[in-house]
């Protein structure tokens, strides 16, 4: 006994019991929920059995239905839209943004940092915010693209089955714009200064320095960013109820909100963990991707 | 990358790319301000032609926003003491050491970052309401919130703590420090800067928590403001200028932290997601 108090306070035991504790917590809160998600979506769930411990085993009744009900392949494709459209806008303006604040002029760090606070905001609150700016007939975005020019009549982002998915989109992508900009600009400053120099007396001109020094540099970071967009996008929950609710007519229904409404709106909890492990998927494809390429930065 | 021979003209491009990107910033606090019929004005007005703070008392008196704050800053100080403890120790020990166990450790917290809520929040009610944790709903939400902002906040602190010289620590073992008082005198106080800036950071993110709190609390005397805010929002929303008055209470607080740190948020948020 007194053995192990010493090695608490003085030996290994000090390492266990402090990444053990957390461990157990995360086990139990994270990988439980986990696996019990998967469980869920073979059982038979309604609310009279909710509580109970015993349940009816239903196979894979639950992954027939919830393919087979019409607004599947309408959110299939609406998380396709949003995953990729959220991600190619962040990473492209993202980028953009990164490559010109690394040019020096004062102040270029302070206001690059203040780009940040999207990420920091509430979901809900940006999510009220856009939906003020995508408004049909008093947006300010549509009185801004009618003054340029760029669209003649009313857009009704937000109503118009067509764009509503697009609506989320664009929200999306604002939110997530400043954190890709911040990690590839960390990713663009630590490639050695004195390539480009090298590269700028044998001739080349910007594109051949982007295409040959900092495209492959970066390949890592890169794949890193991208693999953590489809993880944020995918995580991505709060814009939903904000802006659109899912409609109208389910045109602007994801994946993760889709599992949400089974869940909490239908209380079907095991459509909910259906759609849920199918999600799962993506995620751990995903994160293989992100875990492979961040493995040299966070193994340290 | 090239030298640039007018650095102001680029400080005036990075001004209006700023300026273009904060605009619903600017946008939340205009509308708030404007009266009922100049919201839905079109073309809009970009600045109030009568501006009226009355909106901001009455939309706190009228949507209980005391009561709904109160609840956020409830569950925001719980999930952080929570990371806190529990994330801090776990973070130093997967620093100090490298093995095959720390590279598993490493490996299950970065899957574990990457659940999104959405998937989680359905076997963790189910769960929930099985265990009873549901009578006590704010906390029900503080233990789910937690363990998604630990494995966050671990690899990031872990960066910090890979920082503080090893010989430091050894040092004070040699004086006949305990693991213990090593860890607590010497190493715990070189990091304090770093630990601070994540613990905020996870404030920020668990006050603003919507998924578990809708999903989870449903005596409105119990929820957080995002909640709150979710009852009068929508695609038919027309209260604009409530919304926008109930938004700018909700988050000015959130800005100002982080205008205040700006700083060392990026350099906290940077030293460990990526190199």
């Amino acid at each position: 006994m007194r053995r192990i108090l010493s090695s608490i306070t003085d030996g290994k035991g000090f390492d266990l019991v402090l990444v053990g504790v957390t461990m157990i917590f995360l086990l139990a809160l994270a990988g439980l929920p986990l696996v019990y998600n998967v469980l869920l979506s073979f059982q038979e769930v309604d609310m009279f059995n909710l509580a109970a411990f015993q349940r009816p085993w239903a196979g894979l009744e639950n992954y027939r239905e919830v393919i087979s009900q019409p607004e599947f392949g309408l959110v299939m494709k609406n998380t396709g839209i949003f995953v990729f459209g959220s991600i190619a806008g962040q990473f492209v303006l993202g980028f953009a943004l990164a490559i010109f604040f690394m040019v020096k002029f004062p102040f270029a760090s302070t206001i690059r940092g203040v780009f940040l606070v999207s990420w920091v905001m509430p979901g809900l609150v940006v999510g009220a915010i856009w939906g003020l700016i995508l408004a049909g007939d008093y947006g300010v975005l549509n009185a801004i693209l009618q003054s340029l020019g760029i669209i003649d009549g009313t857009v009704f982002w937000k109503s118009d089955p067509r764009l509503s998915i697009w609506a989320v989109t664009i929200a999306n992508i604002w939110l997530g714009l400043a954190f890709n900009m911040m990690l590839l600009s960390v990713g663009l400053a630590a490639i050695p200064r004195d390539l480009y120099e090298a590269a700028e007396l044998d001739g080349a001109n910007g594109l051949q320095r982007f295409a040959t020094i900092t495209v492959p540099m970066m390949r890592s970071t890169i794949g890193a960013v991208l693999a953590l967009g489809l993880i944020y996008t995918l995580q991505q929950f709060d814009l939903f109820p904000a802006i659109t609710e899912g409609g109208p007519a389910n045109s602007s229904t994801v994946a993760q909100y889709w599992a949400w409404q089974w869940s909490f709106r239908i209380f079907d909890f095991a459509k909910g963990a259906t759609v849920s492990v199918m999600m799962l998927i993506f995620v751990l494809v995903a994160s293989i991707v992100y875990v492979w390429s961040t493995r040299a930065e966070v193994r340290g | 990358m090239t030298r640039v021979p007018v650095p102001r003209l680029l400080l005036a491009l990075a001004l209006v790319l700023a300026a273009i990107y904060l605009f619903p910033l600017y946008w939340m606090y205009v509308t708030s301000l404007k009266g009922g019929s100049e919201i839905f004005a079109n073309p809009p007005t970009f600045w109030p032609r009568d501006p009226n703070p009355a909106i901001y008392p009455e939309t706190w008196e009228r949507r209980t926003m005391g009561t709904f704050l109160w609840n956020s800053v409830v569950i925001g100080s719980g999930v952080t003491a929570l990371t806190v403890l529990l994330g801090t120790g776990c973070a130093y020990v997967l620093a100090r050491y490298r093995s095959a166990w720390i590279d598993v450790a490493l490996f299950v917290i970065l899957m574990l970052q990457v659940l999104p809520a959405s998937v989680m929040i359905t076997p963790i009610y189910v769960g929930f309401n099985q265990l009873g944790l549901l009578a006590y709903p704010r906390f029900a939400v503080i233990l789910a919130a937690a363990a998604k902002s630990i494995p966050f906040y671990i690899v990031l602190v872990r960066a910090t703590f890979m920082n503080v010289p090893r010989e430091l620590e050894e040092a004070a073992l040699v004086d006949g420090n305990s693991r213990w008082g090593a860890f607590f005198f010497i190493v715990l106080p070189l990091a304090r800067n770093g630990i601070l800036v994540l613990a905020i950071l996870t404030f920020m993110q668990a006050f603003g928590e919507y998924i578990y709190s809708k999903s989870i609390i449903t005596t409105p005397a119990y929820q957080p403001a995002s909640v709150g805010l979710s009852g009068f929002l929508g695609p038919n929303a027309t209260d604009w200028n409530g919304i926008m008055a109930y938004s700018a209470i909700y988050v000015t607080p959130i800005v100002a932290i982080f205008v205040l740190l700006q700083r060392r948020i990026v350099a906290g948020l940077t030293s460990g997601a990526l190199k």
